[in-house]
């Protein structure tokens, strides 16, 4: 009990207050913007906090990753832009819903999925992290292949209504995934003597062309002078009654769970969580054919989805002392560098830090009702009154900063110019996007999971099969490619 | 009088006033990405560098290729003394064994190296050796048996640990993953055998008792792991393959920018708070500069040029 009081006397000492608030309100900005993210931000920030009391560093951490996931829900549901990877599958509804007149309630919906999906998150990562972090541990190669196929066979349920063209989408991400330097023989692959490529196609450097540029110049085409006026955001159809919260209750407990799951597992990340989130809202609903056409369900469930991947992903860099992504790598940096050994024994050792750290995640969590629901979904909702002939060149600048300063070079920024004419052309011959970014993620994985797998088992691949763990998720995702057959197969008898 | 101002401007930029450096910020290139072991180093050492220098200092990340793309998009940089490379040893003496690159270790102008610390091979506690002579012995006997993560194909500490095992003819399984955090994660899991891998990330672990570490790659015993046997005791000191990092120019730096930036690193890596630093880490400081450094690159890379041959690894 003394040190819960401890741990809330220094996390709530006026430096860490001022960071949480502070970085919760750059956070929501650095998400809305496009091109910008918090690993960047996070990187270019948290050297500069080095000579300050950590939980400071910390809760600038925590405010800037939970905020900004947040934050990327907002150019995604008013421009179809999303402002971070993770809010892709928001704009599947929000944009719907905006076009509707209903920008400001996907808003809300957005902010309070986001918190809810954090809070679940943090109260994870207090609880049952240790746990959990144990249990992460039993995923060897052989796993992380079956959860790379279960992520890929979920693209059978995004592919839209033009099958073959959604798996040619996969096809091609999963080709773009096989670009760089081929981690386990150390060959070269489509790099073409060019250095830059032997790391690869950068993901976010793809991802921001692919889906902000085709945005971007269907804004033009527009080429909408005059924007909407004050009368027409309907600000006031924002409220979120009781009865909605109610709705939405099973999905967000739905996505907070698969939030959660992904985020402990290394490897995926948010983007992939709030896929999965819409994925199961859409195949749980009773009506799965109005999602992507404004249903509020697709816009709770994304966000709650990327939200609950943050908290979850710091389990197993606090407890293990493994970091699960780039951010967790920068946060143990940082306790690094004042002074703290990450391990197992990391809590047991700075109990008051590493509590406080994960307060100051649940904390910031809810700080995005504050910042986000009162605050950002009125300003940015002012987005809609501006001109598209405004809108689009100072888009077009802020994505190519923000692509630039991701690895300080031009060349990415024709490979972001690329994407998006390739994103634009493969929108008008209505082939989906999504499966692009899946393949793109999650061929990797499969590939050098699958091969690590093998090396392990002297090329035995029984033993992708017969490994307790590696035989039930090869069950679920066999599931997951009968379901709609099984489903459709029953509509048909009845 | 427009004509004449920019005369004086061209002169004044042709004439490097070297006696002010540092006049204005400096940018430090680090080919590895932000929040690793290099990172954190390089990053600490910049905020006491700061203070030292009287100039700020901006970091980029680049990482990539096992740290090719980050020191070839480096190599374009001119010598002004305003543009640093901060690197550990692999991207200069390992990864051009294995890749075609733009550059060799004698593409720079060396300045200091800063820290420095050994590779260690762990095992689980029930592992049937406690020393590091019983481990090889182990391994020797039971060929293509054990499986060891690595931090990456062609990598340092492949590299390191191939040198041991070549010598005493082990056969042992190499499985690379994408950094010693993965590879300590499948290591704990059971996955694989032997954890091959920096220090840090498993020290702890043997601290509660799940790792037993019996070997590191120096040439002598490091303090924090007592039960791992240096290379020297098993006769085999002259494989010493070791992580280090250090601070490098661009090619034809001015030598007068060069010994400002020794001095001011030689201070600073010796400063008490880094020190302490290095010390959570399992590094500690070991300053070598100017023509030392340009030998030591080039003795490790040949030693390793070896050993990927040996391999079939070499480019």
């Amino acid at each position: 009990m003394d040190l819960i009081f401890d741990i809330l006397g220094s996390v709530l000492a006026v430096g860490p207050v001022t960071a949480m608030i502070g970085a919760s309100i750059l956070g929501v900005f650095i998400g809305a913007l496009p091109g910008l993210n918090p690993v960047m931000a996070i990187a270019l920030l948290l050297p500069l906090t080095y000579s300050m009391q950590p939980l400071v560093a910390l809760g600038m951490v925590a405010g800037i990753y939970n905020g900004s996931m947040y934050g990327g829900a907002i150019p995604a549901i008013l421009l179809r832009i999303p402002g971070t990877p993770a809010a892709i599958a928001t704009t599947y509804d929000g944009f719907p819903m905006a076009q509707r007149g209903e920008a400001a309630r996907a808003l809300k919906i957005a902010c309070w999925s986001s918190a809810i999906g954090g809070v679940a998150s943090a109260i994870a990562l207090m609880t049952i992290g240790p746990i959990l972090a144990r249990a992460t541990l039993l995923f060897g190669p052989a796993e992380y292949f079956w959860i790379a196929m279960f992520g890929m066979a979920s693209i059978g349920v995004m592919v839209g209504s033009d099958a073959v063209k959604g798996l040619m989408a996969a096809a091609l991400g999963l080709l773009l995934g096989t670009v760089g330097l081929d981690q386990l023989s150390g060959t070269p692959r489509f790099t073409f003597g060019e250095i830059w490529l032997l790391s690869g196609l950068d993901l976010i450097v793809i991802l921001v062309g692919l889906y902000a540029l085709p945005p971007v110049i269907a804004l033009a085409e527009a080429a909408d002078i005059k924007g909407l006026s004050a009368s027409d955001l309907k600000l006031e159809a924002a409220k979120l009654p009781w009865s909605d919260i109610r709705a939405f209750m099973p999905t967000w407990l739905r996505s907070a769970l698969i939030g959660i799951s992904v985020g402990i597992l290394p490897g995926a990340g948010g983007n992939i969580a709030a896929f999965l989130s819409y994925n199961a809202a859409k195949s749980a609903s009773s009506d799965p054919d109005s999602f992507g056409k404004g249903n509020p369900q697709g816009v709770a469930a994304a966000e709650c989805g990327n939200n609950a991947d943050n908290a979850a992903s710091m389990i197993p860099a606090l407890t293990l002392g493994i970091p699960g992504n780039v951010i967790a790598a920068l946060v143990l940096g940082a306790l690094l560098i004042h002074g703290l050994q990450p391990g197992p024994q990391l809590f047991h050792q700075n109990p008051g830090l590493v509590g406080g750290f994960m307060v100051q995640m649940l904390l910031t969590s809810l700080l995005i009702l504050a910042v986000g629901g009162a605050a950002a979904t009125r300003v940015f909702a002012q987005v809609q009154r501006l001109p598209g002939v405004m809108l689009v060149p100072m888009i077009l600048v802020l994505m190519a900063v923000g692509v630039y300063v991701i690895n300080g070079r031009v060349i990415d920024l024709w490979v972001m110019f690329a994407a998006g004419i390739a994103g634009y052309v493969l929108e008008k011959v209505n082939v989906p996007l999504a499966p692009i970014v899946l393949g793109l993620i999650l061929g990797p994985m499969a590939e050098q999971s699958v091969r690590r797998a093998l090396l392990i088992s002297r090329g035995d691949p029984t033993e992708l099969l017969t490994r307790p763990l590696s035989a039930a998720l090869a069950l679920a995702t066999l599931a997951l490619i009968l379901w709609p057959i099984v489903r459709a197969w029953r509509a048909q008898k009845a | 009088m427009k004509h004449l101002a920019l005369t004086i401007a061209a002169v004044a930029l042709a004439t490097p006033a070297f006696a002010d450096y540092p006049e204005r910020a400096i940018e430090v290139t680090i080919p590895a990405p932000a929040g690793g072991g290099t990172d954190t180093s390089a990053r600490k050492l910049a905020t006491l560098l700061e203070e030292e220098l009287g100039a700020s200092i901006a970091i980029l990340n680049v990482a990539g290729g096992g740290g090719s793309v980050g020191v070839t998009q480096f190599m374009m940089q001119k010598p002004t003394g305003y543009s640093l490379l901060a690197t550990w040893n692999s991207p200069i003496t390992t990864v051009p064994q294995v890749q075609q690159t733009a550059y060799q270790p004698d593409s720079f102008t060396p300045i200091a190296s800063t820290s420095e610390t050994a590779y260690t091979l762990c095992v689980k506690p029930d592992f049937p050796a406690d020393t590091g002579e019983e481990f090889l012995a182990e391994l020797a006997a039971n060929p293509a048996k054990y499986t060891y993560g690595n931090d990456g194909i062609g990598g340092t500490m492949q590299l390191a640990a191939e040198r041991i095992f070549q010598s005493r003819e082990i056969d042992a399984i190499a499985i690379p993953f994408g950094g010693a955090g993965e590879t300590l994660q499948n290591f704990l899991g059971g996955h694989i055998d032997i954890y091959g891998g920096s220090i840090s990330p498993v020290l702890p672990y043997t601290e509660n008792g799940e790792a037993k570490c019996l070997i590191v790659t120096s040439a002598a015993p490091v303090d924090a792991l007592p039960q791992a046997a240096g290379l020297e005791s098993l006769g085999l000191g002259a494989e010493e393959t070791l992580l280090w990092r250090m601070v490098l120019g661009p090619a034809g730096l001015d030598p007068a920018i060069v010994d400002t930036l020794a001095a001011a690193l030689e201070k600073t890596v010796n400063d008490p708070a880094y020190v302490e630093f290095l010390a959570t880490k399992g590094e500690t400081p070991n300053v070598v500069t100017g023509d030392a450094l340009a030998d030591r690159l080039q003795g490790e890379y040949d030693a390793l040029s070896k050993v990927a041959k040996a391999l079939g690894l070499n480019q």
